[in-house]
């Protein structure tokens, strides 16, 4: 099953015309959409709603977080080098670096046969993100808003905070409805970054309402001396996008609101200096607007920490990594599970590719990339609690038991959020594209509770 | 395939079920809906998997039947026809696709979901909009003995005899005979001529990428009354002699270049400006005012650092120039072995990209998978660039990103030092321990005028192959050399001097006249800015995969007259401006507009949005507060810094956009919102998105905020009335008068937000904002 959803565009009178659902199950697009956005009932039976990908850029070091590798025999060899523990009733075993977190250790599903292409930055974090290593295309959660729209109107579907190249965001071919909404990006301060342009306070709203009533009249005007082009429709619909955003976004980014046990909870604005590789991002803030922003129906949002590049300083920037981002996350993921929000909440961690282990006591700090074995954990959304899926051969260098590619982590979201991973397709340039590539990707059933 | 059953399909495609009366030939007119599943379900399968022995072009006709063709799939081959219409079953198609007897394709089966399409297909009654192909293309076999070149762009560029029409008096310029005689093959009717006033406002903004003022349009309509022809020409030369043309079309050609002044994300988060980037804009501004040749203009961004030069200036302009292969956006260096190969493979892609509309970039790791690119071509390629040393700078110091080099120190350009009590607004941090470092003593004087650019190593070398991309894992090594699908007789004569890197005669192979990519995508890369569309609608792509032209003997047509003309860029502009199919109006009735959506035929010509530059560039005219005059340098001119590291350093300007500072991955947030292209690759045509945040830059961005002011500002002091002001404010933002419906809202607008916010001022700026964000401002028609 797959179909076109440009083809479709061009048959409708509308803008953005049929939706991916419809159109997956094989239903002919009947009526012009408002937006491309409306949320939509999955075909699969979806576990997940939403999904909060906390990415963790650089490559973090499994070995030193969740994939415990002690030393098996009288010769040393690279593995954990910080202390582990057991945790919760499922005993799942976590790094002392991380003591907030390893408290949902039941609530966590670890994925510790990860494994990717290639151990270059660039290049790993796009196929995380998009599938491709080399090209631009689109994202994860560009795909996700595709199939699904969003369940609020007056946001977009996709939001990408403390991000970096547009690549990692990007809608690519698709539509463009479904491109990733960033908030901070390149160097600004995480602490007030915010959607750009969302407010101006040289009118009151309701002077802008009846400025834009005004423009839509002109619009409108200039719409019906050229009836039969449809981008001028979409652009009075986006311009009201646009003003909802006004209304609802600004309040959603202020979290003044919140209660100061809350903001200490997440730890907002604690963290005062970088320390090596570890950058301020206020993370604490990221985590409280991913869940202010999934409480207010937004289908996809990354938030993002790095980077956990720590090659000279490996002890100490993995260290500092771990404690800034440790209590936020799990003031998230406490908060989602009081709200009621977990169960259909997906939350995702990992980065583009693990480390090599250091050696006990051979003096070096110093580790460098490995995309042979890594970690990923989920949360939520219908995945096994407390469970450790896969492994790694004894020193943590490759995945040799439960390996999941990329493909088919991708491939597992997009089916928890109920969409057939291998036949969400866009025709684009002579050939039909989906994010799992000509390879397809795999679902692993086994996470699945 | 060949592009004559292309063209053929794209007329099919373009008949709609409401002219089907009008088309004799077609005997079945096929539905949209029908249209849509063929050409997403059927067509792709059947040129994929059974093309190969079941088409025109099939070396040999497997069973003698013919999938090409809607006739052939009817009429069948020796086993009789491939369908029985309504019953899949009973269709040998179906049967040889489910194994069922026969076996196709013979490789494997395909599917279950491509099986159950087609037998939706059959059962539709075979849906199939395909017309039998023209005769077949005649090639000029003087050219060339050895295999004709399969793929439509690299064949030789055709001669055609002019079209025959019917309504001879329509044609101006004999492009219009190739683009009638289609209309009329179709049975359809080209739309009137544009009004004056929407032609002149097009003019305007696609040679100057700037809107006229009131009084030239009304000069403009009062002489076109008089003599339409002359008062176009007279605007069109014009125009072309204005400083502005070069600034509007040399910021289509930066796109092309994937010009920027920052070397982007390294991948590790650093972003190193290009301080000296600049002179490179400069020098294209300067390329397209001056008309230099396409030919000469793309050997001084090749090889310019090898040709002789008559002065000092000159010598700098073609260092300048060949700036345009150092502007990679690069990786970083740490823990990159490919680094090197990096580089190599963006210059690569900007030359088979950019100039050639062929991307060779994944030979690097295996032949092409669909055009006829081999990796030793790559590595060929490659060597030229491997025996080039490429000079970025100093890459703010940070050498886990790159490497300092050197950089080409200029002599006529003036020595400008940084302005009195200049501070560097960012220290560079050691990464591991955070301290800052000292910034380094530079090698040249300070003010130095240096320019990026490559120049030929000491020791010229042929590349290795790199097995599967991996710079660590060697083959054999290859001659320098170009691409073998593109050679003619002629060009095989080029020799690489050993002693040389190759780039001069890889210029020289570029533009050698009979080239049959260098021309033909140029002149689309031309044809798109004017028309929204290029002939070829991906024009970055005339590979496999890529389009084929709407009007394949039209663009060759024009690639020859570009090639015969000396290969002057303003020359084919002002042909196409002057032709009757660029002036024609882009309002249509219905039947017309639904006859060909997409406007195949050029019956018409397209709404088109402005882009970032033109519309920010409008705005500032329209207000009174452009400075037309050029933006001397650059904000990081003195500035080698990481740009991550540095905060927002964009500062305001009244100079046209292309002279604002266009740093990777920190773009200038007047321009951000209206899909710029990240500029790390080779950008024909830009995104034209449609989202919301860009409603939320037209309202709020405190850019538009202020042009909205200034524009009321001067609105108000032109006159006391409010209804002559209204008018005013209409004239000068859309170059038309209100209706008197208008005016009214204009002057409840007006109204109520005086009430409301007690101000007369706010008032003005609402309403004069709301012009400059509405679509008749943003739109040319």
């Amino acid at each position: 099953m797959s179909f076109s959803r440009r083809a479709m565009l061009q048959s409708t009178s509308c803008g953005f015309g049929g939706l991916a659902l419809n159109a997956l199950c094989g239903e002919q697009v009947a009526a012009a959409s408002d937006s491309g956005l409306e949320a939509q009932t999955p075909t699969l039976a979806a576990r997940a709603k939403r999904v909060i990908f906390l990415c963790m850029s650089g490559g973090p070091a499994h070995l030193d977080t969740f994939d415990c590798k002690p030393q098996t025999g009288k010769k040393k060899h690279p593995g954990s080098v910080f202390q582990f523990r057991q945790h919760g009733e499922s005993g799942l075993s976590i790094s002392e670096l991380l003591p907030d977190t390893a408290k949902f250790a039941d609530d966590l599903c670890v994925i510790n046969g990860m494994h990717a292409d290639t151990g270059i930055h660039a290049q790993s974090f796009l196929q995380l993100h998009t599938g491709d290593r080399l090209r631009k295309r689109p994202s994860l959660g560009s795909w996700i808003s595709y199939g699904l729209g969003t369940e609020n109107q007056n946001l977009p579907g996709f939001i990408s905070l403390n991000t970096s190249k547009s690549s990692i965001y990007s809608s690519a071919f698709l539509p463009s409805i479904y491109n990733g909404t960033p908030i901070g990006v390149n160097g600004e301060s995480m602490s007030l970054a915010t959607v750009s342009n969302v407010g101006s306070d040289h009118l009151p709203l309701s002077a802008k309402r009846r400025q834009l009533d005004f423009v839509q009249m002109l619009n409108r005007g200039h719409l019906k001396r050229r009836p039969t082009d449809q981008k001028l429709e979409s652009v009075i619909q986006s311009m009201e996008l646009g003003f909802r955003m006004q209304s609802v976004a600004p309040d959603l980014l202020d979290i003044s609101t919140e209660s100061k046990a809350t903001l200490e909870t997440y730890c907002v604005g604690q963290q005062k200096k970088a320390t090596g590789t570890c950058k301020v991002s206020d993370f604490g803030r990221q985590c409280l607007l991913a869940r202010r922003f999934a409480e207010a129906g937004v289908r996809f949002i990354e938030v993002s920490h790095g980077s956990w590049d720590q090659h000279k300083n490996h002890r100490r920037d993995l260290q500092a990594n771990c404690h800034v981002t440790d209590a936020p996350i799990a003031a998230l993921l406490g908060d989602l599970k009081q709200r009621g929000l977990l169960d259909d909440t997906l939350v995702v961690w990992g980065g583009e590719f693990g480390r090599p282990g250091l050696t006990p006591e051979d003096g070096k700090n110093e580790t460098g990339h490995n995309a042979r074995g890594f970690t990923f954990w989920l949360a939520g959304g219908g995945v096994k609690r407390g469970y450790v899926h896969g492994k790694t051969d004894p020193t943590g260098a490759r995945a040799v038991e439960g390996k999941v590619h990329f493909r088919d982590l991708h491939a597992t979201i997009l089916h928890l959020m109920g969409l057939p991973p291998n036949d969400l397709k866009y025709w684009h340039a002579g050939r039909e594209h989906r994010l799992t590539g000509p390879e397809g990707g795999n679902v692993v059933h086994d996470l699945f509770a | 395939m060949t592009s004559q059953i292309v063209t053929a399909v794209l007329i099919g495609l373009s008949i709609g079920p409401g002219l089907s009366s009008n088309i004799s030939a077609m005997d079945q007119a096929v539905s949209a809906e029908d249209r849509i599943f063929f050409e997403n379900k059927i067509r792709p399968v059947l040129v994929e998997h059974c093309y190969e022995c079941h088409s025109a072009d099939s070396e040999e006709v497997g069973g003698k039947l013919l999938l090409d063709t809607r006739e052939g799939v009817l009429d069948g081959g020796e086993s009789g026809p491939a369908i029985a219409v309504g019953k899949p079953d009973e269709s040998r198609i179906i049967q040889a696709l489910r194994y069922d007897g026969i076996e196709m394709p013979p490789e494997k089966p395909l599917p279950k979901t491509v099986v159950n399409d087609f037998v939706k297909w059959v059962r539709l009654g075979a849906p199939d909009p395909r017309v039998r192909p023209d005769v077949a293309p005649t090639l000029d076999t003087s050219t060339s003995g050895d295999e004709k070149p399969p793929l439509w762009s690299l064949r030789p560029r055709r001669t055609s005899a002019i079209p025959e029409v019917s309504n001879k008096a329509w044609p101006r310029d004999s492009l219009d005979s190739f683009v009638l005689a289609r209309i009329e093959a179709a049975g359809i009717n080209p739309t009137n001529d544009a009004e004056p006033r929407t032609l002149i406002r097009r003019v305007y903004v696609d040679l100057l990428g700037l809107p006229p003022l009131m009084d030239e349009v009304e000069t403009f309509v009062e002489e076109y009354r008089a003599d339409r022809q002359t008062a176009v020409r007279t605007l069109v030369d014009n125009l072309l002699a204005r400083p502005q043309f070069g600034e509007r079309w040399g910021r289509h050609w930066l796109d092309v270049a994937r010009y920027g002044e920052s070397n982007g994300n390294d991948g590790l988060g650093r972003n190193p400006t290009f301080p000296h980037a600049w002179r490179y804009r400069d020098y294209v501004i300067d390329a397209f005012n001056r008309d230099v040749p396409y030919d000469h203009f793309l050997t001084e961004q090749i090889a310019g650092d090898l040709l002789p030069s008559d002065s000092p200036t000159e010598r700098d302009r073609y260092l300048i120039a060949t700036g345009f292969l150092a502007m990679a956006s690069k990786p970083a260096k740490a823990m990159n072995t490919n680094f090197d190969m990096d580089i190599v493979a963006d210059q690569i892609e900007v030359i088979g990209t950019g100039i050639m509309g062929i991307s060779v970039a994944c030979a690097r790791c295996h032949d092409h998978k669909f055009d006829p690119i081999p990796t030793l071509d790559y590595y060929a390629l490659a060597g030229i660039f491997t025996s080039t040393e490429t000079m970025w700078g100093i890459a703010a110091n940070e050498k886990l990103t790159a490497s300092p080099t050197d950089l080409h120190v200029l002599e006529a350009a003036p020595k400008v030092l940084p302005p009195e009590g200049f501070v560097e607004t960012v220290l560079v941090l050691e990464s591991n321990t955070g301290i800052p470092k000292p910034i380094p003593k530079s090698k040249w004087p300070v003010g130095t005028p240096l320019a990026i650019g490559v120049r030929d190593k000491a020791k010229p070398a042929d590349c290795r192959v790199n097995i599967k991309g991996d710079a660590k894992k060697l083959g054999d090594a290859v001659p320098r050399g170009f691409v073998a699908a593109c050679h003619t007789d002629a060009s095989k004569s080029l020799i690489i001097d050993p002693k040389q890197s190759g780039r001069l005669q890889l210029a020289q192979w570029l533009t050698r006249p009979d080239h049959p990519l260098t021309a033909r995508v140029m002149v689309n890369r031309i044809w798109l800015h004017l028309f929204g569309q290029g002939i070829v609608r991906t024009p970055d792509d005339f590979g496999v995969y890529g389009e084929r032209p709407t009007h394949p003997e039209m663009l060759d047509h024009l690639a020859n007259r570009f090639v015969e003309d000396g290969w002057s860029i303003k020359r084919l502009i002002r042909s196409i401006v002057l032709s009757r199919t660029y002036q024609l109006g882009s309002d249509v009735e219905e039947s017309l507009a639904k006859a060909d959506t997409e406007n195949l035929l050029l019956a018409r010509h397209s709404l088109r949005r402005l882009d970032a530059e033109s519309l920010r560039d409008s705005m500032l005219a329209v207000t009174g507060q452009l400075n037309r005059e050029p933006a001397e340098g650059s904000i990081v001119r003195h500035r080698d810094i990481l740009v991550n590291l540095a905060g927002n350093l964009h500062e305001p300007s009244n100079h046209r956009s292309v002279y604002l500072c266009y740093l990777r991955s920190s773009m200038p947030p007047e321009l951000a919102a209206f899909d710029l292209p990240d500029f790390t690759t080779v950008v024909g045509q830009r995104d034209v998105s449609t989202i919301p945040g860009q409603a939320l830059h037209l309202f709020n961005n405190p850019f538009v905020i202020e042009q909205a002011e200034h524009f009321a500002q001067s609105i108000m002091k032109g006159s006391t009335d409010d209804n002559h002001r209204v008018r005013s404010a209409f004239n000068r933002a859309l170059n038309r008068d209100p209706s008197q419906n208008e005016i009214d809202q204009a002057i409840e607008l007006l109204r109520s937000t005086k009430t409301e916010l007690r101000s007369d001022n706010k008032a003005w700026n609402s309403l004069c904002q709301a012009l400059l964000v509405t679509n008749e401002f943003r739109y040319i028609d």
